[in-house]
């Protein structure tokens, strides 16, 4: 209540709609922020995101296709450092920089279209067991504890490996494998929601069923689920990446888990940058989104939020 | 300690206004679900049987521990939970309803046809759970509730302004700056005012959130709300702050009130009229005097009892405490349901093996050497003992003076046989309300005439 008192702003203040949805909005800004290791991984993000979308800019775009390697058979094996390549070449003439910037391109589409099907597969499916309720909750929930049963990597591996070897089939089956989360995560929400007092108020006005989803039920079910999805934009691309290690994508795929395991050979004979670079950017997303999406659950965790 | 109505007496006069709201027999059953496959085993009669009326401008104050089932009846009047048996009925006029009592003890199958049609036709028009279309939002528009808690009854989410303004827009009455004006009115209404548009519930304090709750309720001008415990949640001035202000706005707009409440003291000073619930059951119904001066209820008694200020001068009445604990409503006690905790209770109020087993295991270990128990009634069992001896032991502390009177008066049976000890109560019929005084009734029986209880079994 204190808390609340001093929240409360000045009577002065502008006090027009969108001024205070801009207010609060800053507000959570400026409560992740002061948490000096969300900031940490807020940057290390921004950075990545600038990376991949300057890469055009940062290498020349391989033709026909930029997101394949360019091969370059003269100089094979260049330790980094070596004038045009700035952090060496593979055993087959990759430039490593160029792998690590486009790389950081092929990591962002992925997990955005992964994350984007999945949270809104799982927002729905899990919405409709939740909300409706019954036998049609049983039978979803039934399926997505199907689901959840089997370890997402393998669960993964297996897909992938029967569809074929194609980055598109692991986009296809880490969206297979993600979304079950999502469901889980909203009906557990909704069901808890959906008991809440402003819902009967709002049927006592009479608003109709939609309506009170749209407004009552999902706007105060979704934070755990943006959660989630900053943390598995970070997973996704770890997943993919052990995917793609094993050869579950294209051969020269500019794919962070594809140069490791183009660079492995090399790594007993000293040639240690064509794996380990590639690598650390994989480590070092994953442990971004990671540090994000914790600062992010403790601002907006819905038991403290707002009291 | 006064009434804040202006016409406290006035129960008689307001007998004349037109009911708002009418409940005939209303009854609201959960389902106890046990094991794997989730088999209904029993139900919770949370409401079982509650017939009264609301009539227009007044205020029903709606009394009872927790648990006894009135916030579940003002769901159902709301329309919030379904009801399980019962109707609950919108502008039923006295005419209709009595036309439906009298149908009701004819029987549906001796109706003729032109009865079975007229009494189709009323519910259509007035039994909330069967309203359509345009019938069906006129109550909707003008049933309102305000709920306990105003911290969980106000989405966190929304401003003020699309709080209180919501009513308007889901009926399309007003919008924009239209929208704005209505809802500073009705912010100015309640106390609140324009700086308070564009803030969130949690900016508030308790007080101030009940009345944006309250606004809100008023949005639509509605005739009736049901007030759901409204300054239970708040501090003691806060409180009378909120009750003055709900009295204001009811003389400003001639609102009808459902007050539920646990607190004696506010239903006092707010109602034209008490109905007294426990267990689901209505107890006593009367006027706020003529309640608070001359009980007829032991349990109205009790809890008038439980605050001494509010008791005129009857000294004995302190020494009539409530004891004991509210019983489980999956298995209701019999008779009147008050009955396993009442200070006066007589041979005739309903006593059954329960009561004699809740008092063995109470009160001894006697039980521990129980082998089973074979029902054939509520009134009439067989207990059977591991050991003949336990028998005896049952029988003989079953029939000493260390049991109630009353209880021990009931018992009609008690035959011990080897390991096995018969017992069997007197039956009695459940208790019904009646009329003991001008707007004044009881389901008591040492208040009414429903027993005969000078010839004592």
């Amino acid at each position: 209540m204190v808390e609340a008192a001093a929240r409360r702003p000045p009577a002065s203040s502008p006090s027009g709609p969108l001024a205070i949805r801009v207010r609060r909005f800053g507000e959570i800004t400026k409560e992740v922020l002061r948490n000096p290791t969300t900031t940490i991984g807020l940057v290390i993000i921004a950075s990545l995101l600038l990376m991949a979308l300057m890469a055009p800019i940062i290498t020349e775009a391989n033709t026909p296709d930029a997101y394949q390697m360019p091969r370059d058979w003269g100089a094979i094996n260049e330790p980094p450092g070596t004038p045009g390549h700035l952090l060496g070449t593979t055993s087959t003439g990759g430039d490593v920089l160029y792998g690590v910037v486009w790389g950081a391109r092929t990591s962002l589409r992925l997990s955005v279209i992964v994350v984007g099907i999945t949270m809104v597969v799982g927002t729905i499916m899990g919405s409709i067991a939740g909300f409706i309720g019954g036998k049609v909750d049983e039978i979803i929930m039934r399926l997505v504890d199907v689901l959840l049963a089997i370890p997402e990597l393998i669960f993964a591996l297996a897909i992938a490996a029967v569809l074929g070897p194609s980055f598109g089939n692991i986009i296809f089956a880490l969206t297979v494998v993600f979304w079950v989360k999502y469901a889980r995560i909203i009906r557990g929400q909704i069901i808890h929601v959906k008991h809440n007092e402003y819902v009967d108020s709002a049927r006592v006005i009479g608003d109709s069923k939609l309506n009170i989803y749209r407004k009552d039920v999902l706007p105060n079910s979704v934070t755990p689920v943006v959660v989630q999805a900053t943390l598995d934009m970070g997973n996704i691309v770890l997943v993919a990446a052990t995917l793609s290690f094993i050869g579950l994508a294209e051969a020269g795929l500019a794919e962070w888990g594809v140069l490791v395991s183009e660079g492995q050979a090399g790594i007993s004979a000293g040639r240690w940058w064509a794996s380990t670079i590639p690598g650390a950017m994989v480590f070092l997303w994953a442990l971004a989104f990671n540090l994000f999406g914790d600062g992010l659950r403790d601002v907006l965790d819905p038991r403290t939020e707002g009291r | 300690m006064t009434n804040l109505r202006d016409d406290p007496v006035g129960a008689a006069t307001r007998a004349e206004e037109r009911p708002v709201i009418t409940l005939r027999g209303v009854k609201k059953y959960f389902p106890v679900r046990e094991g794997v496959l989730q088999q209904i085993v029993g139900h919770v009669r949370a409401v079982d049987g509650v017939s009264f009326e609301i009539r227009q401008g007044q205020t029903l104050g709606l009394v009872g521990e927790s648990g006894c089932g009135k916030t579940t009846l003002g769901r159902c009047i709301a329309g919030l939970t379904d009801t399980t048996g019962g109707g609950i009925y919108f502008r039923l006029s006295e005419a209709d309803r009595m036309f439906l009592d009298e149908m009701d003890a004819v029987g549906q199958d001796r109706q003729t046809s032109e009865q079975q049609a007229k009494v189709e036709s009323i519910e259509r028009a007035h039994r909330i759970d069967r309203l359509k279309g345009e019938t069906w939002r006129t109550y909707r528009r003008n049933c309102q509730f305000v709920f306990q808690d105003a911290f969980s009854s106000l989405n966190p989410r929304h401003l003020v302004k699309d709080i209180v303004g919501r009513p308007l827009r889901v009926y399309k009455e007003a919008s924009g700056t239209d929208l704005t004006e209505r809802v500073v009115e009705l912010l100015e209404s309640v106390g609140l005012g324009r700086q308070h548009l564009y803030r969130y519930p949690h900016q508030f304090s308790g007080g101030q959130r009940q009345r944006i709750s309250i606004a809100r309720a008023l949005a639509l001008d509605p005739e009736f709300i049901v007030l759901d415990e409204p300054t239970s949640a708040l501090d003691v001035s806060v409180q009378s702050q909120i009750l003055n202000l709900l009295h204001k706005l009811q003389q400003d707009r001639g609102l009808t009130y459902l007050f539920i409440t646990h607190d004696l003291g506010v239903v006092r000073l707010m109602s034209d009229e008490i109905v007294v619930m426990y267990v689901g059951e209505v107890m006593e119904r009367a006027g706020a005097q003529e309640l608070f001066a001359s009980p007829r209820h032991p349990y109205t008694e009790a809890l008038l009892a439980a605050n001494p200020d509010l008791l005129e001068g009857d000294e004995e009445a302190e020494m009539r405490g409530l004891e004991g604990t509210v019983p489980d409503p999956a298995r209701p006690p019999r008779g009147c349901k008050f009955h396993t905790r009442c200070p006066v209770a007589t041979p005739r109020c309903g006593w059954e093996v329960d009561d004699a087993v809740a008092w063995l295991s109470d009160n001894s270990t006697i039980l521990e050497g129980l082998g089973g128990v074979e029902r054939s009634s509520d009134f009439e069992s067989v207990l059977r003992f591991a050991e003949p001896g336990t028998a005896a032991e049952a029988e003989s502390l079953l029939a000493s003076a260390a049991i109630p009177d009353a209880m021990r008066a009931a018992l009609v049976e008690l035959d011990q046989d080897g390991p096995e000890l018969r017992i069997r109560f007197e039956e009695v019929d459940r208790v019904r309300l009646e009329d003991v005084d001008v707007g004044h009734m009881t389901s008591c029986i040492l208040h009414t005439s429903q027993a005969d209880l000078d010839s004592r079994p």
